[in-house]
């Protein structure tokens, strides 16, 4: 593996390219192919995921960085981002509800 | 115990400890990135407010959007990003050329993804696409559309301008490798910022 990285430092650089592009042509497809809203949704969150971790472990090299500071990036974003959409999801239904034509003054 | 305890905290807090085991620029370089991450973070979370509430039907993608363009400005980004790594890693092995070439392709992407960026913009203007309102349904679309690709254009001519900046200094020597890693976080993290709008804004 070492010999391998030493012998081609790019590689592991050009594979990371080609899972991206097939995950994005997947992703293009699954959103063509008609399925339940719900699995759509996680279908292509959970490969959003996956390519974001992608770009930030191997061409952002954060997974050979220290773990504090992979934690201190990932965990930063995410929690706040989670926490956030957890608190304006209920907010916009209620204003949905508010401003509906038939909605009680 | 106490002598111990004052003995770790002097050893932090007069310098010279790292305890993310980084540099002090590629730390910076990455609490700026959090930073920035947040941002765009709140700008999705808006996003996604505005279409959760809307009373109006949200405009689907592909009446709006040609997706095999998006999808080609994605396939130049996620490419401008390989260009990028490789430049890189040529840089720390010593190879200035290889540095540089790759630095260079990567500029050309940018640019490239900037024109393809003008010419989706002016398509949609010339549409009927504005801020407050746009011919497809509720009008929020149009603000989330243009303030979330306009934040990320912004930072696409931003990264642009750094990398021109940084090809200029590489090739007069006064780069360090280390100059062209930060430069290529930041180039990194516009594409990851695209990966989230890419998805979240056109195929959800």
């Amino acid at each position: 593996m070492a010999d391998s990285a030493q012998s081609n430092p790019y590689k592991a650089y050009w594979i990371a390219w080609a899972i991206l592009l097939a995950i994005t042509v997947t992703m293009l497809a699954a959103e063509r192919l008609g399925m339940p809203r719900w699995f759509l949704i996680l279908f292509l969150v959970a490969f959003m995921m996956v390519k974001a971790t992608m770009i930030s472990g191997t061409f952002m090299h954060l997974r050979y960085e220290h773990r504090r500071m992979a934690l201190m990036v990932a965990l930063g974003i995410l929690l706040t981002s989670l926490t956030l959409f957890a608190f304006i999801t209920p907010e916009s239904w209620h204003v949905r509800e508010r401003s509906a034509p038939n909605a009680q003054p | 115990m106490q002598d111990a305890h004052v003995a770790v905290m002097d050893a932090h807090w007069e310098g010279g400890a790292s305890p993310f085991g980084a540099t002090w620029q590629k730390t910076m370089m990455w609490i700026f990135i959090v930073t920035d991450g947040l941002l765009f973070s709140g700008l999705l979370c808006g996003y996604g407010y505005l279409r959760m509430a809307s009373q109006t039907a949200w405009p689907h993608q592909s009446e709006v959007f040609q997706i095999w363009f998006i999808a080609l400005m994605t396939f130049i980004l996620i490419t401008s990003s390989l260009f990028m790594a490789m430049s890189v890693t040529a840089a720390r092995l010593g190879d200035r050329s290889k540095a540089l070439t790759n630095l260079l392709l990567t500029i050309v992407g940018g640019a490239s993804f900037l024109g393809c960026q003008a010419y989706e913009w002016s398509h949609l203007i010339h549409e009927g696409a504005r801020l407050t309102s746009n011919p497809w349904g509720a009008p929020q679309f149009g603000q989330a559309f243009f303030v979330l690709t306009g934040f990320h254009g912004s930072h696409v001519l931003s990264g642009v301008i750094i990398l021109i900046i940084t090809a200029i200094r590489s090739a007069m020597g006064k780069t360090p490798p280390q100059g062209i890693e930060m430069a290529g976080l930041y180039w990194h993290f516009v594409d990851l910022v695209w990966v989230f709008i890419f998805t979240l804004f056109y195929l959800l």
